[in-house]
């Protein structure tokens, strides 16, 4: 009956079956066996989600306790864009349809949020945010339809004032790459993630550490689509702390408001290379210098911390950094570097007397005019206007702020330099922290600049094509002495520098915080001024000098150089000791207005600067907002500011 | 020893020799069939009880279901054994016909959509895959057909099960149903090599097949979620962005994540939150992986081994080529099937529609496989008579 065929067949169709048998078992093995390892730790990171349970940022309050930032929540519906990768296109798109029917925006508005790339891949995008709480509670219970969203009240920044304070309150945003590289990757002790928030400038980023908290976090299990199905385990997170700032609020707003007033009038030239009409800046700085703290800060332009909340949109950033708009974004106080101009004469006075190439008596006569020594061209400068004010000694110098007096201290402290070295003037400056950043605490401080032979050989040698000499001349002195040339200062530095003078030279990182406290307002700490240095001053300079600096706000003969600015302040009883500067800016751009001061002279409180880019003379535009923010200050009844007038005093 | 007196017909062979066909019951194959089953409850149980329960369902539902699938399919076994297993070959043209209008009837109004296919009939709740019947009537035409050759499988014969396949397959290819459509011409294949066919007509009908394939491919014939399953499987799991990618990674994963001794029943993860897709039907075997882990699976794989063996094993003993036909016909469906459901799960076959034989949720597969099994008995049974 049977051949010998079928069971030869039979035979074939074994061979087949033990071959494939043996396939899935050797397959078996490698995944149960030789790999279980790697596919535990996938099925595992599969069905753990770990929601962190992000603390309430420590609010931010003036030295009264009254709130400059706080939070508040926000109903916000956040996608994860790793969970839509799974999804097939159709899915995709019904889902985003489905979403922005729940949250009532436009489909393409979610979309366009989505792409941005500016998120990393694990960062939950928000997409709809302020959202009324029925649709928090719809999304929830639809929350199977909605694989990969998240609907929550999350606690968001707010600005009970405003812009006020902006530059100095900073925001908070989304980390980024580096600043999680920096803080030392996702996993402990940084606590940071992938979808952290932190500060991103000025007090918010400098006081991270007290303000952030202590995030939680629940571990949930989850299925396939992402819907939580139990929770493992839970650990609740710690508020951040309080940071109480040196600055008042009333204080604040006034130096905010008087400035802006300034810098609107100051406007309205067009910038001369480009005939564009362009707005210029200006800050002020108000030190404590009995504190050793900042007072109040302002820097104009300014902007709405309010629209970094969220993700702030490009556009909206573009114009914040924009220069044709004045750049708003720039916190001038500490990161603007302006020519000092005559501002700077207290730096060479006080160099002059510690060299002994003057004294507080020794006169000069003042023809309107100086000839530079040991010169070949340009080697005439002039007072401004050309004022001649005949014999001059160190008061009345500083006083109607003779030029043709310091020309001379400069050209001299050159021609001496075998005995006084080649850096008289620039030595005393970097004692009264210029060069160097004054270590307030905001993160983004400029250093400024102080130029020196030895600096300017070393970048030629590095750059010859850049520049034309790598030698230093005496007409580079007689710059310096007046504040102009190749020297940079930031108002804070400004400020310090006027301050260190008045607390007979002691010169503090100024502090822009008080204390950190508990949401109970239980100091967790104190933060001590910070002395950096004790400066000794020439002896016998300060009263000379503090004559000469209050004679500049209130002297009618010889006339201060801001004694119209001052014209009606009550001098007797809060003195003020300030020095006008009027720094130019080559070619024929407008001069940068400044004013530096300290009051009451004869006990000083505050120190102060104002710096108004492109405004004009340092009497004319920067003295009546000192002028103003000191009336304030000083609690008296003062005159309406003197508006500025066309004409006034360069220096 | 048996009598060879052989009269066919039931009430012959009760009458005569009532006792003599079952005392040769070939046990080792009903033993691990039943076992294979009795696992399948608990999987599915298993695979189904939380979201059932989730659901504010009876969690029993689907256990109760598959084991009165399992018991039903038992007493249709012992059916099929009753009547002399010759007595098939005079009825499995009719038998054949009448899978054919099943499956003509399924594309009509009269058929059920799932998941994209039109593969069943609803009566009531229970729900009938024509596709199921057509696989077993299609071994009894090919067992009857083929045996006319007496082991020297000729062209004409070889071109008649061609025909009677390319009926069933283009029929079942329409619902679509690809995996049942591949099933169909591995039970063929089975059937015809046992047949004798010769080596060159094979080759020409596998060129012919792979020529076909690849024109389907090229011409947008399969749907694209198929070309996908197909495609993803060759390519890299980073590089699967697509849910079918998705899908043969979590079944990896949870079987692989079973390990040696598995996470214990009901504890497995990947299988209960919903990361592995139809996990009590088509992906069973992720269930067994991911709770039983490798001691499980294997032992799994060994029964079918067993249960293979044994058909085999019937093959070899059948008194004629008719029986050595249908166990050879039924082997390459319960091989074909073991390999590419396990194989899918295990990520080293595409994915398709085919269930796991006696472990897979599902009532027309099971009492398709117990049929089967039962033909086999039958012919086991009556190698002497």
């Amino acid at each position: 009956m049977t051949t010998d065929s079928p069971r030869l067949r039979l035979g074939i169709i074994a061979v087949v079956a033990v071959s494939l048998f043996c396939a899935l078992f050797a397959r078996m093995w490698f995944l149960q066996v030789l790999t279980a390892g790697e596919h535990e730790l996938a099925a595992e990171a599969n069905q753990r989600r770990v929601v962190p349970l992000v603390a309430p940022r420590g609010r931010i309050l003036d030295r009264n306790g009254d709130i400059l930032v706080a939070n508040r929540a926000s109903n916000v519906v956040t996608v994860e864009r790793s969970m839509l990768r799974r999804l097939d296109e159709p899915e995709r798109g019904e889902l985003i349809e489905r979403l922005a029917a729940a949250v009532d925006t436009p489909p393409f508005m979610i979309s366009e949020r989505l792409e941005d790339q500016r998120l990393g891949p694990f960062t939950p995008v928000p997409v709809a945010e302020d959202l009324p709480e029925e649709v928090l509670i719809e999304l929830r219970e639809r929350k199977g339809e909605f694989p990969g969203v998240t609907a929550q009240q999350s606690a968001v920044r707010a600005y009970p004032h405003g812009s006020l304070a902006a530059h100095l309150l900073g925001y908070v945003g989304a980390i980024n790459t580096d600043e999680l590289e920096a803080a030392g990757g996702v996993d402990e002790p940084s606590g940071y993630r992938l979808t952290s928030r932190l500060g991103k400038e000025g007090i918010e980023r400098s006081f991270e550490e007290d303000l952030r908290g202590q995030d939680g976090e629940v571990v949930l299990e989850v299925d396939a689509r992402g819907v939580p199905i139990r929770e493992l385990s839970r650990r609740e997170p710690v508020q951040g702390n309080d940071v109480v700032l040196s600055i008042d609020l009333a204080t604040q707003r006034v130096a905010e408001q008087a400035l802006a007033q300034g810098m609107s009038r100051s406007q309205g030239s067009r910038d001369p290379e480009t005939g564009q009409p362009v707005l210029f800046g200006g800050s002020t700085v108000v030190l404590d210098v009995k504190e050793g703290t900042v007072a109040a800060m302002a820097s104009w332009p300014t902007f709405n911390p309010a629209d970094f909340v969220y993700q702030i949109t490009q556009a909206q950033f573009a114009a914040l950094t924009d220069p044709a708009q004045g750049t708003p974004f720039v916190n001038r106080a500490v990161q603007g570097q302006y020519a000092p101009g005559s501002t700077w004469k207290l730096i060479t006075a006080l160099s002059g007397l510690e060299t002994g190439l003057i004294t507080p008596e020794s006169t000069i006569v003042d023809p309107g005019r100086y000839v530079i020594p040991d010169c070949a061209r340009n080697c005439t400068r002039t007072n401004a206007g050309s004022a001649a004010y005949g014999e001059v000694a160190l008061r009345k110098a500083l006083t109607v702020s003779s030029d043709v007096y310091f020309y001379g201290l400069g050209a001299r402290a050159w021609q001496d330099r075998a005995r006084l070295g080649d850096t008289p003037i620039q030595d005393m400056a970097a004692k009264l922290g210029f060069g160097s950043p004054t270590g307030v605490n905001l993160p983004t401080e400029a250093a400024g600049r102080l130029a020196s032979p030895a600096l300017r050989a070393e970048a030629y040698a590095q750059n010859p094509d850049l520049f034309l000499t790598g030698d230093w001349f005496i007409g580079d002195n007689v710059n310096i002495a007046i504040g102009q040339g190749d020297i940079a200062v930031t108002p804070i530095q400004l400020a310090n520098a006027y301050a260190t003078f008045a607390t007979d030279g002691t010169r503090y990182e100024p502090n822009l915080a008080l204390r950190v406290q508990d949401a109970e307002g239980n100091v967790v700490r104190d933060i001590e001024p910070r002395i950096v240095e004790r400066v000794t001053l020439p002896p016998g300079a300060q009263g000379p000098i503090l004559d000469g600096l209050i004679g500049a706000t209130a002297s009618e003969d010889p006339r201060g150089t801001a004694y119209t600015a001052f014209r009606g302040f009550p001098h007797d009883q809060y003195p003020v000791a300030g020095k006008t500067g009027t720094a130019q800016n080559g070619g024929n751009r407008k001069d940068d207005a400044l004013f530096a001061a300290f009051a009451p002279a004869n006990d000083p409180r505050y120190a102060l600067s104002v710096v108004m880019e492109r405004a004009g003379f340092g009497s004319t535009w920067a003295a009546p907002v000192a002028e103003s923010i000191l009336s304030s200050l000083s609690g008296l009844e003062t005159p309406e500011v003197v508006q500025p007038a066309a004409g006034g005093n360069r220096g | 020893m048996q009598t060879t007196t052989a009269h066919r017909g039931i009430g012959a062979v009760l009458r005569r020799d009532p006792a003599a066909p079952w005392r040769h019951l070939d046990v080792p194959l009903v033993g691990a069939a039943l076992a294979v089953a009795g696992l399948g409850c608990l999987m599915v149980y298993s695979a189904t009880r939380t979201s059932m329960a989730d659901a504010g369902l009876d969690p029993f539902t689907y256990l109760k279901r598959q084991a009165t699938f399992a018991v039903l399919g038992l007493v249709m076994a012992g059916v099929v054994m009753v009547v002399d297993y010759r007595n098939f070959r005079n009825v499995s043209a009719a038998i054949f016909f009448v899978s054919l209008v099943l499956l003509a009837l399924v594309l009509t109004p009269l058929g059920t959509e799932v998941n994209f296919a039109q593969s069943w009939f609803s009566i009531g709740s229970f729900q009938l895959q024509p596709a199921e019947l057509a696989k077993l009537a299609l071994v009894l035409v090919l067992a009857t057909s083929c045996s006319s050759d007496r082991g020297q499988l000729r062209r004409p014969r070889l071109t008649g099960a061609v025909l009677l396949t390319g009926l069933a397959l283009g029929l079942i290819l329409l619902q679509p149903d690809m995996g049942s459509g591949l099933v169909v011409v591995a039970i063929m294949v089975g059937v015809v090599v046992v047949a004798g066919a010769r080596l060159r007509h094979l080759a020409a009908l596998s060129a012919v097949a792979v020529v076909g394939v690849l024109a389907m491919l090229h011409f947008d014939l399969v749907d694209e979620y198929q070309r996908d399953r197909l495609t993803d499987f060759a390519r890299s799991g980073e590089e699967a962005s697509s849910s079918t990618g998705f899908q043969s990674e979590q079944a990896e994963t949870a079987i692989g994540a079973g390990g040696l001794f598995g996470a214990g029943l009901y504890e497995g993860t990947q299988t209960k939150l919903g990361f592995v897709p139809e996990q009590q039907t088509d992906f069973i075997f992720t269930v067994v992986g991911e709770e039983l882990g490798f001691i499980g699976s294997a032992t799994l794989l060994s029964l079918y081994g067993v249960i293979l063996w044994r058909i085999w094993r019937t093959a070899q003993l059948s008194k004629d080529l008719f029986g050595t036909l249908i166990c050879a016909g039924v082997f390459a469906m319960m091989l074909f099937q073991i390999f590419e459901n396990m194989g899918m799960s295990m990520g080293i076959m595409p994915i398709t529609g085919i269930p796991l034989p006696l472990l897979s949720y599902g009532g027309s597969s099971m009492l398709t496989t117990w049929m089967a099994l039962g033909l086999v008995l039958n012919v086991h049974m009556r190698r002497f008579s």
